[in-house]
């Protein structure tokens, strides 16, 4: 159900005519704003030490995902491939993580724990 | 999952007027075969799900093992939720990363509640209760805090924490810094007091009148027609067999036996 889908000229016409989600508009060019998005990811994620686990894991999801927008040309097997919902979303998505990949160099979350809890405190009853 | 298929095709009004239960009595034999267990017996007992447990387990490692920094414990309840206990130094970055991240994308918070336990060294427990509608899931994010230690406000993560915390800051009194607009929600215009803290009383301190020589509401100190009457009722049976502190006596004083049921305990993974 990802509405019209006209595969002519992908620059020219919009791949769908609706995504079907209020507030969510059909996305222009798809490919560009991901390659652009994993590609200020991954450099946000190079100040992050190598053997952070955080660093790792979003490194192999972005990559696989990058390799997916670089082979596949057509937008709805890309949504299929991906299978994360629709591109736009899958844009959304790659938003957050590079405004999370920024914020976790400031906060340096691989570092060991910064206080233990008190005695007693996670004890229930 | 079949036996709570099974639950739905039954009505509720077992009970009869003694007290006693109907045997659970199947709309049709196709409910029969839904809610019997492989040895032929109608159950209706919840199954244990060990797929999502070990699902939420490994989910729990990972959100572990990404946010060393601030992840204390993690563990997973009996009925299969995930909590994420942390220091109260993370409460913006671990609900950041649960929001952000590819693997997490719990968009949504559906309720920032509060525990007072007045003997714990830290007294508030904040309970930040995430949902992810992509992954279908949920997750609980738990912190501590006492009276004068602030909490820093997730309104920039999510703006529901607004008034969630705005509550949570005249209910108890726990303080959120950086928060846009901090002030009561729930309490009286002049209120004065946390109400739900344990050392509130149930009656609370003032009542209100209205006064026909002044011509307004006035506040007085609550007068009860009758006192307060407080029933220390003790259960016959145990409440938290899981829980035991120190050792109990197997027989009580009328040679009653109690015997130690096969209980589930919360499977935890410590740091």
């Amino acid at each position: 159900m990802a509405g019209l889908v006209r595969t002519v000229g992908r620059r020219f016409f919009s791949a769908k005519a609706t995504t079907g989600l209020t507030g969510m508009a059909v996305a222009k060019d798809p490919h560009l704003a991901l390659r652009v998005l994993y590609t200020k990811t991954l450099a946000a994620l190079e100040k992050l030490p190598k053997d952070a686990a955080y660093r790792q894991h979003t490194e192999g999801i972005i990559n696989d995902r990058f390799d997916l927008v670089k082979t596949v040309p057509d937008v709805a097997e890309l949504e299929r491939k991906i299978n994360c919902g629709q591109i736009e979303q899958v844009i959304i998505q790659a938003e957050a993580e590079l405004s999370l990949a920024r914020k976790m160099a400031d906060w340096k979350a691989w570092e060991p724990l910064v206080s233990e809890a008190p005695e007693g405190q996670w004890k229930w009853p | 999952m079949a036996a709570s298929l099974g639950r739905l095709l039954h009505s509720s009004g077992n009970l009869l007027r003694n007290g006693a239960r109907l045997k659970c009595q199947p709309l049709h034999t196709a409910a029969r075969a839904l809610c019997s267990n492989t040895s032929g017996g109608l159950t209706t007992i919840r199954p244990k799900d060990e797929v999502m447990k070990n699902q939420l387990t490994v989910f729990g490692e990972y959100v572990a093992e990404c946010l060393p920094k601030y992840v204390q414990t993690v563990q997973v309840t009996a009925q299969n939720e995930l909590e994420v206990l942390i220091a109260p130094e993370g409460v913006v970055p671990v609900l950041s990363f649960l929001k952000d991240h590819h693997n997490a994308q719990f968009g949504s918070l559906a309720d920032i509640a509060c525990v007072d336990i007045p003997t714990k060294p830290y007294r508030f427990e904040l309970v930040y209760i995430l949902m992810s509608l992509t992954y279908n899931s949920r997750i609980r994010v738990r912190t501590y805090t006492d009276e004068i230690t602030p909490v820093e406000s997730c309104y920039s993560v999510f703006k529901a924490a607004d008034w969630y915390e705005r509550e949570a800051w005249d209910m108890y009194g726990v303080y959120f810094s950086n928060h846009p607009d901090l002030r009561r929600i729930l309490t009286d215009y002049g209120f004065e007091g946390h109400p739900f803290r344990k050392d509130f009383p149930l009656s609370g301190y003032v009542e209100i009148r209205y006064d026909n020589e002044l011509k307004r509401i006035v506040q007085e100190p609550v007068e009860l027609a009758q006192e307060f009457r407080k029933f220390d009722i003790s259960s016959t049976w145990e409440t938290f067999p899981a829980h035991r502190q120190g050792s109990k006596p197997l027989m009580d004083t009328q040679g009653r036996g109690h015997e130690a049921p096969p209980e589930e305990t919360p499977a935890e993974e410590k740091k």
